[in-house]
């Protein structure tokens, strides 16, 4: 039996022409000339290990980071995702006119990356399980007039349920999303639970290991967004506002365990979804048909095919970093492997984010005027709610050409690489004291990066081809 | 680095170079994709398209033109273009609209959530 893949598109009306082959050719061509021209102009000493932060605007860092102001950021993250979970279980089932769908998976999943890289990790004040933890905590303190006891975090866990629980954000919204033969993805009521579930886990974690602990750690969104906000150069400590060099903070970012898995799982969700209807899609309809021919109902099946191609992808992604570091380790003066798979895990963030960008950036732009316009003010998609008088404007598809989505698609591929080259570069610098040494051992991680590039600028040239 | 090794690398850089142009050069024809001309009629039996989702192409700026038999009564709804036309059971429905917006899109029996259409419009 042979059946057509059947693929979700929950929101996505209009979707990206493949990148042209000329234009394919061009990027792949710039990324291999500046990776050698890099390799062979690179500074000699580490630029990057200090972040040299310092204090900006106390005057705005006091207003910003007051109290009362932390409490309106908490609240309205809080209020958000209530919003969101209601809209999610009482509103329409259609999944572009439901509040919940494009709010959690476009606006924030998407959107607080990119505003992370932007300005910072925006996402911590806003965080409503964070704040739903604190205030628990805080009455906590006041009632039994000592700070509540937690259980000590495994330290070998690390990062490890974040980049688990990565997966599964995405697993939950393009494979259980995808079910049911018909071209429909998540229902918006299946988000709402899924959120709901979330939402108990996480705080009961929070319970148990302490707030900061399982944000730090553990909880998905803070990590996940955490890591893009290493890369810019705001940041609040110690109660202040403050700028750093941009880059430097992500130095620091995969000391903990199973860091590398977060960002080798955000590259490996993305490049799935990327290639499921180019690149992967025979290889996706013929494992789907043996699981058919197998006798597994069709929903299943299906299911089954994607959720194994993810595992395969992050193991892919894993055994591709796993070389470019097992290669590194054989240079002289290299520290051990440990040290080594911890210490370049960051120079992929910039990778994870270019991925980002290039598949979901235009999907964004419409998404975003769906938000702002009718989401907003018929958040329940029941066609009789009218908050802002937008309820019936809709997305402007002309909004972007083909050319402008082809040209952010692969400037972001080639600036994610040369950022990654870089980060690379100077950790080399800083762990092999010799030079010459350290510029071997970095052949290595450009062909790492070589791979991860060209690998993102095939994907869009034969996306939905 | 010595400049025996930059040497070599940007040979190599040549070298991949070169391959990557020979191959664009070789593939150079296959970019522009034919366009569909004339009117497409899309039968759709038992709710499902026959002979599965149909594929039209147009440039920018072209009309686009297909119609649709169905035996089942549904709304066909042309994503993007967000244009949307009831169709009765046994009978039919047509659509001609230029093609103005860039990209990939789909139609589909809207009731039915079957997509019967994939309709790509290139600059």
């Amino acid at each position: 039996m042979s059946s057509v893949l059947p693929v979700a598109h929950a929101l996505v009306a209009r979707k990206d022409l493949p990148v042209p082959v000329w234009l394919f050719a061009w990027a792949a061509s710039i990324v291999l000339i500046v990776s050698f021209f890099a390799l062979s102009v690179g500074w000699r000493t580490p630029r990057l290990e200090e972040d040299r932060w310092r204090p900006f605007g106390t005057g705005l860092s006091r207003v910003l980071l007051s109290f009362p102001a932390q409490a309106v950021y908490g609240a309205l993250g809080v209020f958000l995702l209530g919003v969101a979970i209601y809209a999610g279980l009482h509103g329409t089932e259609a999944p572009d006119r439901n509040f919940a769908l494009t709010f959690l998976y476009v606006t924030t999943w998407l959107g607080f990356p990119l505003f992370s890289v932007l300005l910072g990790d925006v996402f911590r004040p806003f965080n409503p399980w964070r704040a739903v933890g604190r205030a628990v905590g805080g009455a906590f303190t006041a009632v039994a007039g000592q700070r509540p006891a937690h259980l000590r975090y495994p330290e070998r866990l690390g990062r490890w349920p974040a980049a688990v629980g990565l997966i599964a954000v995405v697993w939950l919204e393009i494979v259980y999303g995808a079910s049911g033969g018909v071209a429909v993805g998540l229902d918006p009521h299946a988000a709402a639970l899924a959120a709901l579930i979330y939402s108990a886990y996480t705080l009961a974690m929070m319970a148990l290991f302490g707030c900061e602990q399982w944000c730090r750690t553990g909880e998905v969104f803070s990590v996940y967004f955490g890591m893009f906000g290493q890369l810019g150069c705001f940041a609040a400590k110690g109660g202040g506002l403050g700028v750093r060099r941009p880059l430097a903070a992500a130095t620091r970012w995969a000391t903990v365990p199973g860091s590398a898995a977060v960002v080798i799982a955000s590259i490996a969700t993305t490049s799935f979804d990327g290639a499921q209807e180019g690149a992967f899609k025979g290889a996706l309809e013929s494992t789907f048909n043996d699981l058919v021919d197998a006798g597994i109902g069709l929903t299943s099946a299906l299911r089954l095919t994607d959720t194994i191609f993810i595992v395969l992808c992050f193991l892919g992604v894993g055994l591709v970093y796993l070389v470019g570091v097992r290669g590194m380790a054989g240079v002289a003066g290299a520290p051990s492997l440990r040290k080594l798979r911890m210490g370049f895990a960051h120079s992929l963030i910039p990778i994870a984010f270019a991925y980002l960008v290039a598949h979901y950036f235009s999907l964004f732009v419409f998404q975003e005027q769906a938000q702002f316009t009718y989401l907003l003010s018929d958040p329940l998609g029941t066609g009789t709610t009218d908050l802002l008088g937008t309820a019936s404007a809709g997305v402007d598809y002309r909004l972007l050409s083909a050319n402008a989505i082809w040209y952010v698609q692969v400037g972001a591929l080639v600036i994610g690489h040369v950022t990654g080259l870089a980060l690379a570069h100077d950790r080399a610098t800083a762990y092999w004291g010799d030079y010459r040494q350290a510029a071997r051992s970095q052949y290595w991680m450009l062909a790492v990066m070589i791979a991860f590039t060209c690998f993102g600028l095939y994907l869009l040239s034969v996306a939905n081809a | 680095m010595n400049s025996n090794t930059t040497r070599a690398l940007l040979g190599a850089a040549a070298v991949v170079l070169a391959v990557v142009l020979l191959i664009v050069l070789k593939n150079g024809g296959s970019d522009t994709t034919a366009t569909t001309k004339g009117v497409t009629t899309i039968v759709v039996e038992d709710g499902k398209p026959v002979g599965g989702i149909k594929q039209l192409t147009y440039n920018k700026g072209e009309e686009v033109r297909f119609r649709v038999d169905s035996d089942v009564s549904d709304e066909v709804h042309m994503h993007g273009y967000d244009i949307m036309k009831d169709v009765k059971a046994g009978g039919s429905v047509s659509f001609d609209f230029p093609a103005t917006i860039e990209g990939v899109f789909e139609a589909e029996l809207e009731g039915r959530k079957q997509q019967i259409l994939e309709l790509t419009v290139n600059p």
